[in-house]
């Protein structure tokens, strides 16, 4: 008898301790989804508020989907003659892109020599680069303006993607970074692989271009969306390198669009949701990709 | 036998002499654009910080002058206190936060609720700072944003975000959490993938809380992982600008005004190059003292198998 008494008292606490943790989970998990509406709601509120008529986009309390849909701030957008949205949009674009390309290349050649070729110094080269990890851009920009006026780039792209195509730094990560990743990935070829081709008779160069290379297609993507992203973003080199609006970049120019909130314009808003825009869409498409390379370069890096 | 192992000697030298020498063609630009772009400007900081140099005249040598200015410079210690504050709420509010998104994200979920919250905490690490600092500078707008609204309505009195002094710094914390959390997560999540599911069947076994699993399980397996990503956000946070930039431009007075927007206004609006160096070199130290504690501490608490 008790021992049936003790039985159900056990199974009774089991179950309490079921319906606890299942609760905690239900709580948590409503909190979380509070939280994930939380990180979208101002994507949302800026879009939401960039299509409202004129003088209502800041209206409280706010609409969320607003019932009367109209472009003013688009429309105003082209008509501003502060900056142009068309060459911003080029003028970001052809950085973003020239450094994209050159760090990715550059990275590549170097990942593979670090990871699968023998040459004296190579220890103490590569610690050296690694140690750029630690130095930020921020930190040495007076020199580092100082040579681009020097060589008479300042106020020119040049400034920002001649570093960029040599591999030295992206706005916003060191260039070592994409090395790093590389190498990491280089690293993971079998070297019978390499010894195989070698005996075939290929030079390392070809060795590189033709099994490296294909092989470390995914690995230079995920860099390259990174340092596309990053680019794209910055706002720090082009605020120090370029005083004409004809060579600005979105973060730096729209900020120019700045006006009162009480003036009741929001062209700024149009501006910003634009230049969200293309990465949202390309998030949606390869959501699944991008996440998975950000954890590769994130985890390896 | 001689001959052929000289030969076979004079082969592999020539061999490797080849390899070598493919291995520093493909590392040229990388070395070169490091010691043009990184080394070269690295240099030039330390010298340039014993200069008095404005732009407009010849650089003149001017001795330790801008090294006691430092200890004088009231307004260094405020960017630097300012800067310090930020890095320490904004590293833990990222780590703890990712780390604990990424402990639930772990659980057994269905499959869609999962993905979406996933990136629905990772897509705000994407836009660029000035983008959403220009989005929450509104929602911040004392009486016209939409969080005092929402605050009046559960009977807050208005908060004013970004200009009382008290505010200034948390603002700029939030905003940044908000940003970055997401990525955090993603690499704790990252980590929590590689612990092998026995230890947890093991503990479950021996009967261990929850907490008890993640106290003793989680957090020294994890704690490569977290160790990357407190250094990575660390270096990071003592880099802040664009958003302080766009959303109170180090007002008001000083109270959010950042180390590297001081090295900016130095350089690029008082055209003071020599201590603006000076003002680099001592973040350059911080960062490099920083980093070296970091691994110290390291050995401490980060448990490698």
């Amino acid at each position: 008898m008790t021992s049936v008494a003790g039985e159900s008292a056990a199974t009774q606490s089991q179950s309490w301790s079921a319906l606890a943790s299942r609760l905690t989970k239900l709580f948590s998990t409503l909190v979380l989804i509070i939280g994930a509406i939380a990180m979208i709601g101002p994507f949302v509120w800026i879009f939401s508020s960039s299509v409202r008529p004129y003088n209502e986009a800041f209206i409280l309390p706010p609409q969320w989907i607003p019932d009367k849909w109209e472009f003013h701030n688009y429309q105003r957008l082209l008509e501003v003659n502060v900056v142009s949205m068309p060459v911003m949009f080029k003028n970001s674009l052809w950085i973003a892109g020239l450094v994209t390309a050159g760090m990715v290349m550059t990275s590549s050649l170097s990942g593979f020599a670090f990871a699968c070729l023998r040459f004296r110094g190579k220890n103490i080269i590569f610690w050296l680069l690694l140690s750029s990890l630690m130095v930020p851009i921020q930190a040495t920009i007076i020199p580092l303006f100082l040579q681009m006026r020097g060589l008479g780039l300042v106020d020119t792209h040049w400034a920002i993607t001649l570093p960029g195509l040599l591999g030295a730094f992206a706005p916003g990560i060191a260039g070592v970074f994409g090395v790093f990743l590389m190498r990491q990935f280089f690293l993971t070829l079998p070297k019978d692989l390499i010894d195989a081709a070698r005996i075939d008779g290929a030079g390392y160069g070809l060795v590189f271009w033709r099994i490296g290379l294909p092989l470390a297609r995914p690995t230079m993507a995920a860099l390259g969306i990174i340092v596309f992203a990053t680019t794209w973003n910055d706002y720090f080199l082009p605020l120090v390198f370029f005083n004409s609006t004809s060579q600005m970049t979105l973060p730096v120019g729209i900020l120019l669009l700045r006006e009162p909130m009480n003036s009741g314009n929001a062209t700024i808003l149009a501006g910003v949701t634009l230049s969200i825009l293309p990465v949202l869409i390309v998030f949606l498409l390869g959501q699944r990709w991008i996440v998975d390379s950000f954890i590769r370069a994130g985890v390896k890096g | 036998m001689q001959s052929t192992s000289k030969l076979s000697r004079s082969w592999l030298s020539n061999e490797s002499q080849r390899e070598a020498f493919t291995a520093y063609i493909f590392i040229l630009p990388t070395v070169l654009g490091f010691l043009i772009f990184v080394l070269g400007p690295m240099i030039s900081t330390f010298i340039l910080s014993f200069t008095d140099y404005d732009l407009f005249s010849a650089p003149t040598f001017n001795g330790l002058e801008n090294f006691e200015r430092l200890f004088s410079d009231k307004r260094l210690g405020t960017v630097y206190r300012n800067t310090i504050v930020f890095m320490v709420f904004a590293v833990s509010g990222n780590v703890g936060g990712g780390l604990l998104l990424a402990v639930f994200l772990n659980q057994r979920l269905p499959n869609l609720l999962r993905v979406v919250l996933r990136s629905a905490y990772f897509f705000p690490s994407l836009i660029g700072l000035v983008f959403v600092s220009v989005i929450w500078q509104f929602l911040y707008h004392r009486n016209l944003g939409i969080i005092n609204y929402y605050l009046g309505l559960i009977g807050i009195d208005p908060i004013r975000w970004l200009s009382s002094k008290q505010w200034v710094i948390p603002s700029i914390i939030i905003l940044d959490v908000w940003k970055n959390v997401g990525f955090a997560m993603l690499i704790c999540l990252a980590g929590l993938q590689n612990i092998s599911s026995d230890y947890y069947d093991a503990a479950a076994v021996d009967g261990a809380s929850a907490w008890q699993r993640f106290v003793r399980i989680t957090l020294p397996l994890l704690s490569p992982t977290l160790f990357f990503v407190i250094t990575m956000y660390s270096i990071g946070a003592l880099k802040v600008f664009d958003s302080i930039v766009v959303l109170t431009n180090g007002g008001p007075g000083d109270a959010s005004r950042s180390v590297v927007m001081y090295i900016h206004e130095l350089g690029f609006k008082s055209f003071d190059m020599g201590y603006g160096s000076a003002v680099s070199l001592t973040l350059l130290a911080l960062i490099a003292v920083f980093t070296l504690f970091q691994f110290r501490l390291s050995r401490i608490w980060v448990h490698y198998d």
